[in-house]
């Protein structure tokens, strides 16, 4: 079979190039009510995050190896090859494309450029963070980086230069219950004017990507899953963030309340909210799958928002944003940890061992 | 005679009967009134001076930080970088030369030379009661014998009879895997002063009802009156009796020790804002009064789900506080009488769940001990590469349960005997690891 | 002789002049107990069981003077009086039943007050809750458990038949149902089941031969063990939480020379009993296996057909055993150890060759009796209590060295239960004439049926507080803690009211009055001229008495040592 790879454009979000065919995508509208698994191949090891390459057509993937591997995702039976000899030293935790070259970044607290087609590593910036980093994201005109990590900073780059243009404060280093904090969910607006920032104990914070200025803050304790009696920690916290295509909406992910926060059984939660008034239109607790949210993205017409995470196993699910209700799901192999957009109705998602190409229907 | 304490000092009750009643009123009863109206701060003081004495004595003790639920080895004191099961943390070099630990104890790894590790407890059994049972008792109880924990038997072999402090507390304040620690056929007499809900140990605080005075002069009464059936009924057990109510002022008195406030702001700011840290300070204060032994639970580490994310947080509490504990024992003079260790009921397993988790293990896993009788600055065995087997050095729970005797002075191979059975303190068979001791 | 000497007996040992006609007379006792089962009556006034208690009496006589043994003298009667009622009704007399005592002729008194305790409901919750502490020592308010147990002392259940129903632990209505917690309460550890059992009802401890032949005890080997424990191996639990049997299946072991074994039926006297199991096919048991793994996961499974139970086998087997006795001797050492302190086989779970009896004879002549009479419990008791030994002082105020234990010439002073000492706290911070008089409770029994039933519910809500007596009891600070400082102590148990203790000693005339009042009501006894005194002190001390002085003389004696035992 021959992925649907139709020329159809990706939703604009964070994280996939806005494209002059969104609005045409929307004149029809679609709304999903199955989710269908149309096959799935083994990674090499865990896999925490995936850039798509349009040019070569590959999805590059990056994990517990500390490397990045590829594969096709339209292949019948993808191969997935590393890209290079080269690793990070620690899990890779975050890769993006930006305008065609890839940056990841890890807990090894670095950044690497690399040319995805020879797989030679263009620049390595070390410590760029004091702590391990969390997360990576790329502006939709591919020119800006950020970046957030455990030293609870916020970073803004220049694709081009590897320069670090803003380093952003805003977060405490503690818990109000003195523990490490986290900061784990980064995202930018459509227009590449905004980033929107979570962390461990819930505090979402807005700015402007150019000056840095803190717009908005936004609360979501109860992702924070802090259990003050049973316990006493957590394993919560914010780890996913979209906004809607023309900025009015954020969608932050993440768990609400843990019975035992041995395992991550509450419930999967997603707060969303009105900007810039911050009125928090849904909050949605999936009863049927439950874990984290780990990746969110709105579809192009804003009328539904797709969510992948999960507890040992993955889910997948599209909500109404009209009504808040869920309109298709599916389990989908061991927990995802992200996914990219290859059409309107076409992702790959990548989990705990495997990635899969996953198609949308309407029937 | 005025002395306060006059009633049970000066009188049985065969001198209450004739001529010499009236030298156990002490002449008038203006005079009983005041011998009787003691002062409460005159106990307290006399508790001081005692509290004294027991460091004077320089007693052994032991600290336990009971990491309930089970630690990772992996990310504490056997990392494993780089490997498929090493997880994302990398390993840091210590102030012992050869010596790594994972990242996560950056502040234990500048004291390892007061540090042992101890690499290869293989204890097979995986759940946490009888995980728990096994490692805190050295063995597990046999049909119709139930053995005392750790705590016990220190309390036992390195408490007093007679000591007015609390000989063996444990504070475990999160509800999960609770456990107040048993005394077994030691008795209840050994059985921990357990503190789950208050700081404050239960019924140590005067009725609002009493003055300090009353409630002197009633227990003094009651010793009084207990004599004669005292006297005229042997056996340790009416002994005991007379023997709790006597250590009754002692534990008031002591009940402060729990009260960190009493602590100077700059002592209570260096252990920092966290319960184990709160608890590692009221551990201190207990030694440092005399008690055996003091167990702190911190639960609850069971990290089947996102287990790097829950060590990121509990690592960093525990070497915090068990670096300042540490450092604090040491400058008071007391981690050389006091042995310092770090335990669970097993350790997790290399190999990583979907949930990013770590699950149950208890064939290779680790420990540390430090201070008293410990030859620091040493790793006892070895795992192997990913850390699935111990390759070196095996373990088992009786070998650590002989080797902490070992440490703090106690004989091991000691017997006590139960019924017609003789027992020794740690299991049949059990050896201390001798590399790891002084 | 020293009374702990191994072969220690009552027909052996040098006897000389009139202990030889004790003995003989003993002997011929014990030889018609056994041959001919209970004595004919001695004596007008004595009665079938009292007949038991002299051969009791003669036995230990017999033995301490052959050793030159003093024996203590008999306790007064306001200490037999509140052993008696401790050990028969759970509680301490109220002093209205001590005024009736006190009048009763002293000959007959004993028995009397025997007879009248053992006809109270008190007597029937007493039994009960000591059963239960013995049975389901980790698991104190089992509902179910408790409720089968009085249930079956009230109907005046044989023990034998108690036991049958426990062990066998069917699926039952009403109160029967709780009979299966025993088995139910250990059935996941099967260790614990095979030894249980084996201790706490034949007083014979085989843990250490699971893992070798008993390296002490020449008796029990690793058979013994795995004997004992194929009788229980095909038990499980349904998922509706029955205890059920699996239909065939046995226990394997592992000898210490590496040897491979089917165990055997076997109990503890070598018996073995055949395996009636039928043969099954591969299919057959294929299919009951999947049974039997539904019946662990589902409501509604079907049980599966058993043809012959090893549980049953054991039950039979055990009360077939005419030799040996197990049964029999356990429940009788058992129960000696109770009301006496110290069992003839100490410790109770010892009883093997290596560890004779102190009175051997006798004891095998007690379990005798007691098979004979269709193991009455409440005739083994009531013989305990009206034996001279039972009713020894406990005070041992001579120079000389206090006797050893089994020689039962000194009577033992005994910490209460939980249950006992809750009880007994009640009914002690209560005015005399709280409680009604011996005579008004014969007319009304239903009545102290219902104030009993009370008191028993009130003595759960504290039982908690105290720790279960077990071997060379310690009592814990944390006891004297709780007295010293709780509040329920000081708001419940001190509590002024109309019918409270401290409401009748502050309305005493006189010290001496309040000192009458307080002992008698809580010690059971009148005021030593000093302990008078101290109380007169004690007012004095103050210019004027305060409520404060009141409460903390009751305090004083309720948290003393002699309250707290039972002596």
């Amino acid at each position: 079979m021959r992925m649907n790879d139709e020329p159809v454009a990706a939703m604009p979000a964070a994280t996939t190039p806005a494209t002059p065919q969104a609005a045409a995508a929307a004149a029809v509208p679609f709304v999903p009510s199955k989710v269908s698994i149309d096959r799935t191949v083994r990674l090499p090891s865990m896999t925490f995050c995936l850039a798509r390459h349009v040019p070569s057509g590959r999805v590059f993937c990056g994990g517990a190896d500390f490397g990045l591997h590829s594969f096709d995702p339209a292949a019948e039976k993808p191969e997935t090859r590393p890209l290079s000899e080269v690793r990070h030293s620690s899990y890779v935790t975050g890769v993006v494309n930006a305008a065609g070259t890839l940056i990841s970044g890890g807990y090894d607290r670095s950044l690497i450029w690399w040319n995805a087609e020879t797989g030679e590593q263009l620049r390595k910036v070390e410590g760029a963070h004091d702590r391990w980093i969390r997360s990576l994201a790329v502006s939709p005109d591919g020119l800006r980086l950020a970046t957030v990590a455990d030293d609870m900073r916020t970073k803004i780059w220049d694709t081009q230069s590897g320069a670090c243009l803003l380093t952003l404060d805003g977060y405490d280093l503690q818990t109000p219950h003195g523990f490490p904090s986290m900061l784990y969910a980064v995202c930018f607006s459509a227009d590449g004017r905004r980033l929107a920032t979570g962390n461990k104990t819930g505090k979402v914070l807005i700015r402007d990507v150019a000056t840095g200025e803190i717009q908005q803050t936004i609360e979501t304790p109860v992702m924070y899953t802090w259990d003050p009696k049973a316990r006493r920690h957590s394993i919560g916290g914010i780890r996913s963030l979209a906004f809607s295509g023309d900025g009015s909406l954020l969608a932050v992910g993440g768990m609400g309340q843990v019975g035992n926060i041995d395992h991550l059984e509450g419930k999967s939660r997603i707060e969303v909210f009105r900007l810039p008034t911050g009125e928090r239109v849904h909050e949605i607790e999936d009863s049927k799958y439950k874990g984290l949210v780990e990746k969110l993205q709105f579809s192009g017409d804003q009328k539904w928002l797709l969510a992948a995470g999960g507890d040992n196993g993955g889910f997948l699910s599209a909500w109404s944003l009209e009504t808040g209700k869920l309109l298709a799901q599916e389990k989908l192999g061991n927990h995802l940890h992200a996914f990219e957009m290859l059409s309107d109705r076409t992702l790959v998602t990548v989990g705990h061992d495997q990635a899969s190409h996953v198609t949308l229907s309407a029937g | 005679m005025s002395g306060k304490r006059l009633i049970p000092v000066q009188c049985g009750l065969s001198d209450v009967a004739g001529v010499s009643r009236r030298g156990f009123l002490g002449g008038t009863a203006v005079g009983v009134g005041g011998a009787l109206a003691a002062d409460m701060r005159a106990v307290n003081g006399l508790r001081a001076e005692e509290i004294a004495g027991e460091l004077r004595r320089g007693e052994k003790h032991v600290i336990l930080l009971w990491l309930a639920g089970g630690a990772s080895q992996l990310e504490t004191w056997d990392p494993k970088p780089g490997v498929k099961t090493g997880g994302p943390f990398a390993a840091i070099p210590t102030n012992v030369a050869g010596i790594q630990v994972s990242e996560l104890l950056p502040k234990l790894a500048q004291r390892m030379h007061l540090t042992a590790v101890i690499r290869s407890l293989n204890t097979k059994i995986a759940d946490h009661g009888r995980g728990a049972d096994l490692v805190e008792r050295g063995r597990l109880d046999d049909p119709g014998l139930r053995y005392p924990d750790l705590g016990a038997v220190v309390a036992k072999e390195l408490g007093r009879l007679e000591s007015t402090v609390p000989d063996y507390v444990s504070l475990y304040t999160s509800t999960e895997g609770r456990r107040k620690g048993t005394s077994g056929f030691l008795g209840a007499r050994y059985a921990p002063l357990f503190l789950a809900e208050n700081m404050a140990p239960p019924n140590t605080g005067l009725h609002e009802r009493l003055t300090a005075a009353e409630h002197q002069d009633r227990a003094a009464l009651r010793d009084l009156l207990s004599k004669r059936f005292t006297a005229e009924h042997r056996g340790s057990t009416v002994g005991s009796l007379n023997s709790a109510y006597q250590r009754v002022q002692g534990m008031m008195a002591s009940a402060g020790l729990f009260n960190i406030e009493q602590e100077p702001a700059e002592v209570r700011a260096r252990y920092g804002p966290t319960q184990f840290g709160e608890q590692c300070l009221i551990a201190r204060r207990l030694v440092e009064a005399g008690v055996p032994f003091v167990k702190v639970a911190r639960a609850w580490w069971d990290s089947h789900g996102q287990n790097f994310e829950t060590h990121l947080e509990l690592c960093a509490d525990l070497d915090h506080c068990m670096s300042v504990l540490l450092d604090d024992l040491q400058e008071r003079g007391l981690l050389e009488k006091t042995l310092v260790i770090t335990l669970g009921e097993f350790g997790r397993t290399p190999g990583i769940n979907a949930s990013l988790g770590r699950d149950h293990f208890a064939s290779a896993w680790s420990c540390s001990l430090s201070g008293l009788g410990i030859r620091g600055g040493v790793v006892h065995g070895a795992t192997d590469a990913e850390g699935h087997t111990v390759v070196d050095g095996e373990a088992s729970a009786g070998d650590l349960f002989a080797t902490i005797l070992q440490a703090v002075g106690i004989d091991h191979t000691h017997e006590y005997m139960v019924g017609s059975r003789p027992t020794p303190l740690a299991d049949f068979g059990s050896k201390p690891i001798r590399s790891v001791l002084v | 002789m020293p009374p702990d000497t191994p072969t220690t007996s009552l027909l052996r040992g040098a006897a000389t002049g009139s202990d030889r006609l004790v003995l003989a007379l003993v002997r011929c006792c014990l030889l018609l107990v056994l041959l001919l089962g209970p004595l004919p009556c001695l004596a007008a006034q004595t009665t079938e069981t009292d007949s038991i208690a002299v051969l009791i009496d003669n036995a230990i006589d017999q033995q301490n003077v052959a050793a030159g043994i003093t024996t203590a003298p008999q306790a007064d009667p306001d200490t037999l009086l509140r052993r008696t009622t401790l050990d028969l009704a759970g509680r301490i007399p109220t002093s209205r039943e001590r005024d009736w005592y006190l009048l009763l002729p002293a000959e007959t008194r004993q028995q009397q007050l025997v007879d009248r305790l053992m006809q109270l409901p008190d007597f029937d919750f007493h039994l009960r809750n000591s059963l239960d502490e013995l049975l389901l020592p980790e698991r104190p308010n089992d509902g179910e458990f408790r409720e089968y147990l009085l249930t079956a002392v009230r109907e005046r259940r044989p023990w034998s038949r108690m036991f049958r129903e426990m062990l066998l632990a069917a699926p039952a209505d009403g109160p029967d149902k709780g009979a299966a917690q025993f088995v139910r309460s250990r059935v996941r550890e099967l260790d614990d089941l095979t030894n249980d059992t084996a201790v706490l009802f034949f007083g014979v401890n085989i843990s250490c031969a699971k893992c070798h032949d008993h390296p002490l005890v020449a008796d029990w080997k690793q058979d013994h063990y795995y004997g004992m424990q194929a009788f229980f191996h095909r038990t499980f639990t349904s998922k509706k939480n029955l205890i059920l049997e699996k239909p065939f299946g046995g226990v394997k072991f592992r000898t210490t020379a590496g040897v491979d074994r089917d165990a055997a039926l076997m109990f503890l006297n070598g018996a073995v009993v055949t395996d009636a199991t039928p043969s099954y096919t591969d299919e057959e048991k294929k299919s009951a296996e999947e049974q039997i793994r539904r019946l662990e996961r589902e409501d509604d499974a079907q049980p599966v057909p058993v043809s012959f139970s090893p549980r049953q086998a054991l039950i039979d087997t055990a009360i077939a055993d005419q030799q040996q006795q197990y049964l029999a001797r356990n429940i009788v050492n058992r129960t000696w150890a109770r009301l006496v302190g110290t069992g003839f086989v100490d410790p109770p779970d010892q009883m093997h060759s290596g560890n004779p009896a102190s009175h051997p004879e006798l004891l095998q002549s007690l379990g005798a009796d007691l098979v004979a009479h269709d193991y009455d419990l409440r005739r083994l008791i009531r013989s305990i209590v009206l034996s001279r030994a039972y009713a020894r002082s406990s005070s041992w105020t001579s120079e000389t060295a206090q006797p050893a234990s089994q020689t039962f010439a000194v009577a033992v002073a005994r910490p209460l239960t939980p249950r006992q000492l809750s009880a007994s706290l009640l009914i002690a911070t209560r005015s005399a004439g709280n409680w009604p008089a011996v005579d008004e409770v014969a007319a009304k029994p239903d009545e102290w049926q219902k104030r009993r039933t009370d008191l028993e519910n009130q003595a759960n809500g504290w039982m908690r507080e105290f720790e279960q007596p077990s071997r060379d009891f310690q009592i814990a600070v944390d006891e004297a803690l709780f007295f010293s400082n709780n509040d329920r102590v000081q708001n419940d148990l001190l509590r002024d009211g109309g019918d409270r203790l401290v409401n009748s000693l502050k309305a005493a005339e006189t010290p001496q009055q309040a000192a009458r009042l307080l002992w008698t009501v809580v010690c059971s006894r009148e005021p030593a001229e000093a302990e008078t005194q101290v109380v007169v002190d004690w007012f004095a001390r103050v210019p004027q008495r305060q409520d404060s002085d009141v409460q903390a003389l009751l305090w004083a004696v309720l948290a003393g040592a002699e309250f707290r035992f039972n002596h």
